[in-house]
């Protein structure tokens, strides 16, 4: 309180560093002298008091300490409310009048108070400028000499040089206090100057990063290293339907909710879980919307993970657009089938001769008629079954059935196959393959068929061969191997996805959407099972289909 | 031999054609009725020796007409061929059916089979 009050009485606001200073030494310089006075006034009376002996004389002592007071004040004032360089002034040459009246003038003009004019002399480098120690000097030295002539003494040269000796070494020491304040202050400006500038990079780097954060269309969400969300972009907030401050804080559980069912959600909770790892993208249903999320650590420079950040994007409409294009296909099938079926049952009955004989090249005809019927019902059935498991409606009838039996039906159906075109097919289940088995048989028919149908398709000469056997204890396994073209390594990768063959030039030779493979994979997957492919160009390919092993016996008590 | 009667229940004008057909050339006197409540009445009163069924008919399932058939023990010598394109249902009706056929089904499969029938069909009429 008593400091602020102080501080505040010797400060003086104004534009300049240096005047400010000046001032602000000029107003300590005053309050010292009002200090000083006062407790001249108070030893005074305390002596009056006392009684003690000497020369009298109390008033002049209080009268003229009244007079500095009054001065100190009208000096202060003057400082504050006028001019510093004024108030300074006035304040040096009330100095050097006390001075120069401080002691008989013989000891002032050339005695034991001379020393004390380096006051003002020091004084004055400081409270005005450093140059003005020199005409203090120059001012001490006339009033020395002034007095010295009135008491009729020779002035004394020595001390007046002395002054100018002071003045010079007040020069110097103001001046290179000055130059130092001066460098100080250019070293703040320019460090300020920095951080200015440093501060706007930065706000530009964070409102750029801010700007796309918020301009882009997938939702995002920062989760520190406790899993709870630390950012969340306008995108998420859409995508969740609520505000991104009420994202933030909360752990990816409570965001789910009753929104995302059980299995999804634990997919999600251990994706987020592992903050070491990225992921591709997962797809859920939340709430009435189709997300894809993808997870990656986040990392600091040193690479430590601080958390994960989620991205999510919104697949409502593909989801939709999936469900309706497998809608589209799995009715146009239908559709298409049953006149493809009565076709085929009119050809038939041409080829049977029900409404006579036919001449040999009627004949011919009917018979690619059937072919091609059978070929393009066998594109529909592929288009219905992708559909099918795309729109996850496909599912297996799991019987008991024989395997042999299973081999040797495939065996008959593609036998005619492979004998016009020059193949050898042959077949064989080994012994330890049980003789009944569960799993859907019409499927695994359609499997082998598929494969079997390839295999003779790609192949020109030589042998294709279908066999059963137990890879392990577990598993049993159906395997079609021929001597083909085999398949290039690039394309081996390709190969199951939909739509696909292994070479255009191929595709173009033998007609067919590319489904097949992709439903063999799927089906097997479906069955638990896993297909592998082992193929060399020229010298054929190997298709294994590795099936869990149920037999009936411990399936049905 | 009298001549035995196929009645082939089955809504597509084609595939019932073609199961006339493969019946005739199987053998058989044919009659084709296309909607269900027809073929459930038809049934109260006629005796055939095979049942071509189809399962997707209209006003009437195909399940009911067959568990009429079997509920009906003047229909006891009646064989029941169930045409379907649906897979499952071959396990299902697996014990009430004779046969079950998955569609496509061909014409000669169907004559081949049905003469069959025919053959081991009892004489009791």
């Amino acid at each position: 309180m008593m400091m602020r009050i102080i501080r505040q009485l010797l400060d003086i606001p104004l534009a300049d560093p240096d005047d400010q200073r000046r001032a602000r030494l000029l107003n300590i310089l005053l309050l010292g002298i009002a200090a000083l006075t006062l407790l001249a006034v108070l030893a005074t009376a305390a002596y009056d008091i006392t009684g003690g002996v000497g020369e009298p004389g109390g008033t002049p002592i209080y009268l003229s300490s009244l007079a500095m007071l009054v001065g100190a004040v009208t000096i202060f004032a003057i400082n504050r409310y006028g001019s510093g360089w004024l108030a300074s002034s006035l304040f040096l040459l009330l100095l050097i009048a006390l001075l120069s009246l401080s002691d008989k003038p013989q000891e002032v003009a050339n005695g034991r108070t001379l020393l004390v004019f380096a006051i003002p002399i020091i004084t004055a480098s400081v409270l005005l400028r450093p140059y003005a120690s020199f005409i203090m000097a120059g001012l001490s030295s006339l009033l020395i000499a002034a007095i010295g002539l009135r008491v009729q003494i020779r002035p004394n040269v020595f001390a007046m040089l002395a002054f100018f000796a002071t003045a010079l070494v007040s020069w110097l020491a103001a001046h290179s206090l000055e130059r130092a304040l001066e460098d100080l202050r250019a070293l703040n400006r320019e460090l300020d100057q920095r951080v200015v500038e440093r501060t706007r990079e930065l706000a530009e780097a964070l409102s750029k990063n801010q700007a796309i954060l918020e301009g882009i269309a997938d939702g995002v969400i920062v989760f520190d290293r406790d899993s709870k969300a630390t950012v969340a972009n306008p995108a998420i907030a859409n995508l969740l339907e609520r505000p991104p401050d009420e994202i933030t804080g909360r752990d990816i559980e409570t965001l789910m909710g009753q929104d995302v069912d059980v299995a999804d959600q634990e997919v999600i909770s251990s994706l987020l879980k592992d903050k070491e790892k990225s992921y591709p993208s997962v797809k859920l249903e939340w709430g009435a919307k189709t997300l894809s999320v993808s997870v990656a650590p986040v990392r600091d420079n040193s690479g430590r993970t601080t958390g994960t950040v989620a991205v999510f994007r919104d697949f409502t409409w593909e989801a939709k657009i999936d469900r309706m294009k497998s809608a589209f296909a799995s009715m146009v099938s239908h559709e298409l089938r049953t006149p493809l079926n009565a076709i085929l049952g009119y050809a038939d009955m041409l080829q049977e001769t029900v409404y006579g004989l036919l001449p040999d090249k009627q004949r011919g005809v009917i018979e690619r008629i059937i072919a091609n019927i059978g070929h393009l019902l066998s594109l529909t059935n592929n288009l219905l079954d992708q559909a099918q498991i795309e729109a996850g409606t496909l599912t297996l009838n799991v019987i008991s059935f024989a395997p042999a039996d299973l081999i040797d039906s495939v065996h008959g159906v593609m036998s005619v196959l492979a004998q016009t075109k020059g193949l050898k097919l042959t077949s064989q289940i080994a012994d330890d393959v049980p003789t009944t088995l569960f799993g859907d048989r019409q499927r695994l028919h359609q499997i082998l068929v598929n494969l079997v149908s390839n295999a003779i398709k790609f192949t020109e000469q030589g042998t294709v061969r279908v066999r059963g056997y137990r890879p392990d204890a577990t598993h049993w396994a159906l395997e079609v191997s021929d001597t083909g073209y085999g398949i290039p390594a690039e394309a081996q990768a390709h190969i199951f996805e939909p739509f696909r063959q292994a070479d255009d030039s191929l595709t173009r030779e033998y007609t067919g959407a590319g489904l097949g493979l992709s439903i063999v994979k799927q089906l097997t997957e479906m069955m638990g099972g896993e297909i592998t492919l082992a193929s060399e160009v020229g010298r054929g390919s190997t298709f294994t289909v590795v099936l869990p092993l149920v037999p009936t016996q411990e399936a049905s008590p | 031999m009298s001549s035995q009667f196929a009645l082939i229940i089955e809504d597509d004008y084609d595939a019932s054609f073609i199961f006339a057909e493969a019946l005739q050339a199987a053998g058989f006197e044919t009659e084709i009725i296309r909607s269900g409540d027809t073929a459930l009445a038809r049934l109260t009163v006629a005796t055939p020796d095979v049942v071509v069924l189809d399962l997707h008919l209209p006003r009437a399932a195909g399940t009911d007409i067959l568990r009429q058939i079997r509920a009906d023990v003047r229909l006891a010598g009646t064989r029941v061929i169930v045409a379907t394109a649906d897979p499952r249902m071959a396990e299902i009706l697996e014990d009430e059916a004779d046969l079950i056929l998955i569609k496509p089904i061909s014409f000669s499969q169907l004559r081949d089979l049905s003469a069959r029938l025919r053959s081991v069909s009892p004489p009791d009429k």
